[in-house]
């Protein structure tokens, strides 16, 4: 069994105001692993991230990277973590290469080391052409490459990557997927990437945690979570209520307690009953939908089910 | 003391410390540094002021009041005393800096870094101080080609020098701490007059504090600027040293001298304090 380079334990964050952000959250990420966060906005990734990078203090519980504690020993936690943050953070009157190379010595990189880390670095990101250009002119992309090449001149064992495509274009996203899915290979390292893009999550990631109002309501590779919805759902569009739809459905024993309503649509996990089985029983029942659908389940119904399932039916 | 062996040199731990200390310091002040030379204006805009007072303002008070009646030369006295404008108008310029790191997002990457929070201000506090060593040396400069009268000795420009470091630290602390405070440049700007500039209208940079109501002489005696420009004049322009009388009155002027830079040696250290608190408790969530 590999060995935690992440240990979290009932780690809590209370903002003022009693705002309850992360509510006593526990997983472990291994060595070399690539661990995904995933979540709506507010769900609490970011601010797990920040505990995690000690830009956040923790109101209880505690976080470790390769054992060390992120409150009582936040310089060692940091020095072998690197971040790249949701939001741009290079300095932008800088050019790209006085950004890498101030990273390298604030981590403390002797300059011999620094110079062949940032030869390697900015041809595999494609830089070439820029690196000695203030940063401001840069496009989005560029910058981002920019700043995980620079997360990566301190060879962390810990990268956290928050929200690392957000805002991007569809070809710069995919293009920065397959940087990051190359990093694990080219370099040895822990990876935490929190998204809410969950085509993202199950590309890159061995195991996520999904998590919802400040807690992990799943957590497992994304085959097996995606496992748990069975092999093929039912989506029926409903005219009016759709939670009451729900309701009929679980009420004549069509649909279990893992099937949800969001907006108009239904969905009914099947768990290998057949589909015709599925559309006698709503005749029986007198449900008329306007459409409805079988596929296979994607990662997004898992998502759903966990986190949009529950708020809809709150509310 | 701990040693640790590295290639077959034995390194000792404290001096690996210091060592790393001061390259993350350079690193830091560094960075700073090429910001502030990719602008222009924080450089140039707050010597406009202190420069207008001590070539123009000066010169047409001294014309029509008759200067200051002593053996103290007037130009010199403002030129002097509009370095009591031009620190704290550059150590506010700093601050400003700090929250544009803040709201741009860069301080987030140097949150991040394994460095101690303090190094962060203190990196900025460094170019702050030569930047604002740079402005008063050319504001001085300019008053002597204009015409105003110096006495300069070696003594006295260590006294200078140790006034003037100490204010910039000082100023610099308030600035960064109202950085910490406030979260926008539009109210951090409008906090400009109070911190900045209305104590230059007290602490007798362009007329003796003897020469205001008593009551505003005690206040003025309570500014660290006021005991700096003392100091400052003390060391550039007047050996007898008048400005450090009227505040203390007393007749021995080394005394009166150390016992001022002690003022301000203590607001510097207070304000220093302060603002690290302060940083470290806005920067961390």
């Amino acid at each position: 069994m590999r060995t935690a380079t992440i240990e979290v334990r009932d780690l809590r964050k209370v903002y003022a105001g009693e705002v309850e952000a992360v509510k006593g959250i526990d997983f472990d990420v291994a060595a070399g692993e690539v661990f995904g966060l995933l979540g709506p906005n507010g769900a609490g990734k970011s601010t797990t991230i920040g505990m995690l990078t000690t830009t956040i203090l923790p109101t209880g519980g505690s976080a470790r990277l390769a054992g060390l504690d992120v409150v009582a020993d936040p310089r060692g936690a940091r020095a072998i973590a690197s971040v790249v943050f949701q939001e741009p953070v290079v300095d932008g009157g800088l050019s790209g290469l006085d950004n890498l190379s101030l990273h390298a010595r604030l981590w403390g990189i002797g300059p011999e080391q620094q110079r062949t880390r940032i030869a390697e670095l900015v041809p595999a990101f494609g830089l070439q052409e820029l690196i000695e250009r203030p940063v401001d002119t840069y496009s989005g992309g560029q910058r981002r490459r920019l700043e995980i090449a620079r997360a990566l001149v301190s060879r962390p064992q810990v990268l956290f990557l928050d929200e690392p495509t957000v805002g991007l274009d569809a070809r710069i996203r995919h293009e920065l997927l397959d940087l990051i899915a190359g990093l694990r290979e080219r370099f040895e390292m822990t990876i935490l990437l929190s998204t809410h893009y969950l085509e993202e999550a199950r590309q890159l990631c061995d195991r996520v945690a999904i998590m919802y109002e400040g807690s992990i309501v799943g957590l497992d590779a994304p085959a097996r979570l995606l496992a748990e919805l069975g092999e093929e759902i039912l989506e029926l569009r409903v005219q009016g209520d759709a939670r009451a739809t729900l309701a009929r459905l679980r009420a004549q024993g069509i649909a279990a307690a893992d099937a949800f309503a969001i907006g108009a649509t239904v969905t009914v996990p099947l768990h290998g009953r057949p589909a015709g089985q599925a559309l006698g029983a709503l005749e029986e029942a007198a449900i008329s939908p306007v459409g409805m659908a079988t596929r296979a389940p994607t990662l997004d119904d898992v998502y759903l089910q966990l986190t949009g399932g529950p708020a809809a039916e709150a509310a | 003391m701990a040693t640790t062996a590295t290639g077959g040199a034995v390194i000792p731990i404290d001096s690996r410390t210091r060592g790393r200390a001061r390259s993350t310091l350079l690193a830091l002040a560094g960075r700073r540094a090429r910001l502030t030379a990719g602008n222009p204006r924080q450089i140039a805009v707050p010597l406009l002021g202190p420069i207008l007072l001590a070539l123009v303002v000066a010169p047409a008070l001294e014309k029509a009041t008759g200067g200051l009646h002593s053996t103290v030369d007037y130009q010199s006295f403002v030129g002097v005393g509009a370095v009591g404008l031009v620190i704290p108008l550059s150590c506010i310029f700093a601050g400003l800096s700090v929250i544009v790191d803040r709201r741009a997002g860069a301080q987030r990457e140097l949150l991040a870094a394994p460095v101690s929070r303090s190094q962060l201000v203190f990196g900025n506090l460094l170019v702050a101080v030569c930047l604002s060593a740079l402005q008063a040396i050319v504001l001085v400069a300019l008053t002597a080609l204009r015409g105003g009268r110096f006495h300069v000795s070696g003594a006295g420009l260590a006294w200078a020098l140790a006034a003037g470091l100490l204010f910039t630290v000082f100023m610099y602390g308030v600035a960064e701490t109202l950085a910490s405070r406030i979260s926008k440049p539009e109210e951090y700007v409008g906090a400009t007059p109070a911190v900045a500039i209305l104590p230059f209208f007290f602490a007798g940079a362009l007329y003796p504090i003897s020469a205001m109501p008593g009551a505003l002489t005690d206040i003025a005696k309570a500014l660290p600027l006021t005991h700096a420009l003392a100091l400052l004049r003390y060391g550039l322009v007047d050996p007898h040293g008048q400005s450090l009388h009227a505040i203390w009155g007393a007749g021995n002027t080394t005394v009166e001298a150390w016992a001022s830079l002690g003022v301000v040696a203590l607001f510097a250290l207070a304000l220093t304090a302060i603002s690290i608190r302060m940083f470290k408790r806005s920067a961390v969530g």
